[in-house]
Parts: structure tokens; C-alpha cells; sequence
């Protein structure tokens, strides 16, 4: 079989975009080692946007990290379209956005978005980079240091650089965590747009159940000690959705649930 | 620079207030460079202090017209002697912080011979130098090495491992080789702080190079400065100690000019 049938055969659904079976993730060696997560389950499915939701310490953060191939897996399989993290890593099927934009400070904007295309043997298939800053709303900032953006638009620039792969998954870590509400709010806005044009599969870890709400078509909720999967939880609401639908009871039920999920936590 | 600036507002006019603005940012330096030269040569004048114990800057301003051939022969061995040694000084101090870097082992092995060499006073180091390579040029120049050496090696180790985690994950996550992360994350990542090296050094190679003159050499700012204290020719001594000033600003100088123009990010730090 060929590639491009392979491609089509994983595109058609042959595989889950993340299918994650027993996971266990320790940290430290010998008897002293603390286990962050403890038989983890879940299947993501290709094109979902999943978010992750749980108390400090429940290893959301880790999960993510572990799919990203940053954490190695103590116990069980991870799959990502049917391969290792560490094969997926290297076919660029995932990017990674940080919870703070990792902007390397000399390189102007779009130097930034291009390092995904510099290193590690550049990447199978690219997008234009400033496409894609047009994309996240900087056209005309190209040649802007870091420095000169603030925190709302450096993330910006990250999450056009993740994109400048064509990624098949985007893994965020808390990356709107540390904007203030209203550059979060669009931004939020924002990447549920990027993702219906791009159609790429989005796992996105958050502490605010807001948040997960108005992204997720699922939320994944862990508990701590150890790390495991509380529930999952399907958020019904349509797309496209507009940050008024926050207002509606639908939403309020379910951030009430979750609410009452992460007390039990 | 303030009388130019007045003088000619209209045949230079961007010049002129370029240079008339850092008359007026810089003129109570200037003034007060100005005013110490009056008071010294008031006190010289007034309490008629011998020329050879004090000279008075009328004085030494004559000693840099009768002796300006001396002074400027004697101005590029030192600058040679003073380059040479900033270039391998610092160059060696940037490849051993590298191969620090890269190998714990070597940096536990040989970190604490460069902290006892660095402890060991130049001056005293400098006659064993001479009688290693004798009177020419290399044991100035290895003098001049030395006194970079240690604050630009300390300065890069740092400056090389001055990268955030996120910036190492974000590097891995995209399987950058090492060799990338090293051209691409580290090095440029530590040039602020080896730029606050390289300024340190600029000021010092002179220093150096002046040290190891005083030690058996017929040549050099250190020479002169040696061959006047002993004559007692103290106008043509504080000339050539002015020599030496100018010649370590204008290194500093060049440094910084580098640094202003290859940095142009002000966080050290990725973020």
C-alpha cells in the first residue's frame, strides 16, 4: 500500500486521532516515585476538541505532556493515528502551545512562526507563515520582536507558529492561563474559528470551567492523588458558538456539574 | 561639542541637534571633567607643586605635543598586544564554556583550575610569563588572554544555560537535533550575557597588556609608563596614563556599539 493510501485509510477514522489504554505516568525512580496518573483511559477522536479540566495536581498538565512524548508513560499505550508519541513527534502529527507563548526574543514575529520549519528536518507539509498570521489576527506585525506584542498577541504568534506545520492535533497547555479575561474571552472566540477552518484535532487543558465548556465538544474531567479520569463529559451546545452562549441555562447546567465534579475531587 | 552644535544649527541641521542633544543630556559630565581640570591646575599653580611630583594639565597637555612621536609609537604594540589577547582570550573562554556545557565532567574537572588561575594575581604572574617566552610580544598577549578569560568564561556558561524549560520543551517537541538547539536556543540566547563579558574584558585586556610592559619591555604604554616614572618626566607619565584611558574607552566603546546593534531584545530570557 502506498503512502497516500495510508494517509487516506488514517484520515477515514482507522484510528482515533489519541486513543490513551492504562496510562500510567511516575515521577521519580525507585520506591520514592510519585504517581501522577494512574490507569488513564480516553479516546479522542480525529477533528474532536477535547478539553481537560481538574484541581492542581491532578496531572492534566501531565496527560498532555505524556501525548506530547515530554513525559514518558510508566505503564500502558499511548496512540496517536495508530502510532508511539515519540514517531508522532518526529512526523510532526502534533504541535504544542505553551502556557506562555516560548517566543524566542531576537526573532521577529514571523521568524518565530517559521522555527517549526527550521529544525528537526523541517516538516513533511507547511503552511505560509504569514498566512497564518493573518490567520490569528497579526497581519502587519511580520517584524514585530516579541518584546514589542503584548501577552495576547505573543500568543498569538505561538499558536500560529504551532499551525505552521499543518499539525493533524494541537496540544494546549493553559495557553490563554495567564491573559486577562477579555483577551481569553477572544481568543477563545478565536481558536474555536481557527479550528473549524482547519479542521485540527484540539486537546486544550484548562483550570477554568468556563472555558472548558465554551471550547470542549467534550470535557475531560481528572481528579488528584493519584491522576485518573473523573468523567467525560459531552457539552452539547452547537457550533459555531458565540461567547453569549454562556448566558444560556444549558451552559450553566453543565458548569454547575462540572462545578460539583471538581468539589467531589 | 556645544560651541558646534551653536555654531552651525544651519548648514548641519539634524547633525547639529543630534549633537547639541547629547551636549545637553551630557553636560554636567563635561562640565565636571572641565571643572577637576581647573581645580588641578589651580592647585598646581597655586601651591606651586614641582612638575615632576604633579604635573599641571598645561603640563601634560605640552608633554602630548613634544612627545606625540613617542606616544604614538609606543600606542600600537599595545593595541596590537591588547586586541590579539581579547580575541583568544575570550575565544578560548567561549569554546571551554561550550564544552562546560555540554560535559558535566569536564566543567567539575577543570572549573576549579580556571577559578585558581583566575585567583592568581597578573602581576605576579607576568614575570613567569617572561621567562617563559621571553621579552616579545606572547607574553603580553597571553597576559591580555588572561585577564578575559575568567569573567567571559564564568558570563557564557551562564548566558548558555539561561534558557527556560518551556524553550527546551518546545525544541523537543519539535525534535530540534542538539546542534540546532545549541545555533538557535543557546548561543543566541546568551549573547546579552556575553556582552556583559565582552564590555568587562575591553577595559581590561588594556590593563593586561600594560601589566605585562612593566615587566621587562622596551616597548608599549607599560614601557613608557615605566621609563617616565624613572625619569622623573611625570608630564610625559600622565600622558601616556591618558593614552591608556582613551585606548580602553574606545574598545569599550567599539563593544558596546556591537552589542547595541546585534541585541535588540531587551529580556535576556525566552518567554
Amino acid at each position: 500500500m502506498n503512502q497516500l493510501a495510508v494517509e487516506l485509510t488514517r484520515q477515514a477514522g482507522a484510528h482515533p486521532a489519541i486513543s490513551v489504554e492504562n496510562l500510567d505516568v511516575v515521577f521519580g525512580a525507585g520506591g520514592k516515585g510519585v504517581t501522577a496518573l494512574a490507569g488513564v483511559n480516553v479516546t479522542i477522536p480525529t477533528g474532536g476538541l477535547v478539553t481537560m479540566l481538574g484541581p492542581s495536581g491532578c496531572g492534566k498538565s501531565t496527560l498532555l505532556r505524556a501525548l506530547a512524548d515530554l513525559v514518558p508513560a510508566a505503564a500502558g499505550e499511548i496512540s496517536i493515528f495508530g502510532r508511539s508519541p515519540r514517531l508522532a513527534r518526529e512526523a510532526r502529527d502534533f504541535a504544542f502551545v505553551f502556557q506562555d507563548a516560548t517566543l524566542l526574543p531576537w526573532r521577529s514575529a514571523i521568524d518565530n512562526v517559521r522555527l517549526p520549519l527550521e529544525v528537526g528536518g523541517g516538516a513533511p507539509k507547511h503552511a505560509d507563515p504569514a498566512e497564518l498570521l493573518d490567520l490569528v489576527g497579526l497581519k502587519g506585525r511580520e517584524k514585530a520582536l516579541p518584546e514589542e506584542l503584548s501577552g495576547g498577541m505573543r500568543q498569538r504568534v505561538a499558536i500560529a507558529r504551532a499551525l505552521v506545520t499543518r499539525p493533524r492535533i494541537l496540544l494546549m497547555d493553559e495557553p490563554f492561563g495567564a491573559l486577562d479575561e477579555i483577551t481569553r474571552d477572544k481568543l477563545n472566540e478565536e481558536l474555536l474559528r481557527i479550528w473549524q477552518e482547519t479542521g485540527t484535532t484540539i486537546v486544550f487543558v484548562t483550570h477554568s470551567i468556563p472555558e472548558a465548556v465554551f471550547l470542549g465538544q467534550k470535557v475531560l474531567v481528572l481528579a488528584a492523588n493519584p491522576g485518573r479520569v473523573r468523567e467525560y463529559v459531552p457539552v452539547e451546545l452547537p457550533f459555531p458558538r458565540r461567547l453569549k452562549v454562556r448566558d444560556t441555562l444549558e451552559f450553566v447546567q453543565i458548569t454547575a456539574h462540572l462545578r460539583q465534579l471538581l468539589e467531589e475531587c | 561639542m556645544a560651541d558646534i552644535a551653536i555654531a552651525t544649527p544651519s548648514r548641519y541641521p539634524g547633525k547639529s541637534r543630534a549633537l547639541w542633544m547629547i551636549a545637553s543630556r551630557r553636560w554636567p559630565a563635561i562640565a565636571a571633567v572641565l571643572g577637576l581640570v581647573v581645580i588641578w591646575e589651580i592647585i598646581t599653580a597655586g601651591f606651586h607643586v614641582p612638575s615632576y611630583m604633579a604635573p599641571s594639565p598645561v603640563e601634560v597637555l605640552a608633554a602630548f605635543r613634544d612627545n606625540g612621536q613617542t606616544l604614538w609609537t609606543n600606542v600600537w604594540p599595545t593595541v596590537f598586544e591588547a586586541l590579539l589577547g581579547f580575541f583568544f582570550g575570550n575565544l578560548v573562554a567561549i569554546v571551554v564554556a561550550v564544552w562546560f556545557v555540554h560535559s558535566p565532567t569536564a566543567e567539575r574537572a577543570f572549573y576549579p583550575v580556571a577559578v585558581f588561575m583566575h585567583t592568581v594575581p597578573i602581576i605576579a604572574l607576568a614575570p613567569i610569563l617572561v621567562l617563559l617566552f621571553g621579552n616579545g610580544f606572547t607574553p603580553k598577549i597571553i597576559i591580555a588572554a588572561l585577564i578575559c578569560f575568567f569573567p567571559t568564561l564564568v558570563n557564557m556558561v551562564r548566558g548558555l544555560r539561561a534558557v527556560s524549560p518551556a524553550a527546551l520543551d518546545l525544541m523537543r517537541v519539535l525534535s530540534a537535533k542538539k546542534s540546532e538547539i545549541f545555533w538557535k536556543l543557546r548561543l543566541p540566547s546568551s549573547l546579552p550575557f556575553l556582552f556583559a563579558a565582552l564590555k568587562i574584558a575591553a577595559t581590561t585586556c588594556v590593563i593586561g597588556a600594560i601589566v605585562a610592559e612593566w615587566i621587562g619591555s622596551s616597548f608599549g604604554l607599560g614601557a613608557l609608563i615605566i621609563e617616565a616614572t624613572y625619569n622623573f618626566r611625570s608630564s610625559l607619565l600622565y600622558a601616556t596614563v591618558l593614552v591608556a584611558a582613551l585606548l580602553a574607552v574606545l574598545l569599550f566603546s567599539i563593544v558596546s556599539l556591537a552589542e547595541a546593534r546585534l541585541i535588540r531584545w531587551k529580556s535576556p530570557v525566552v518567554g
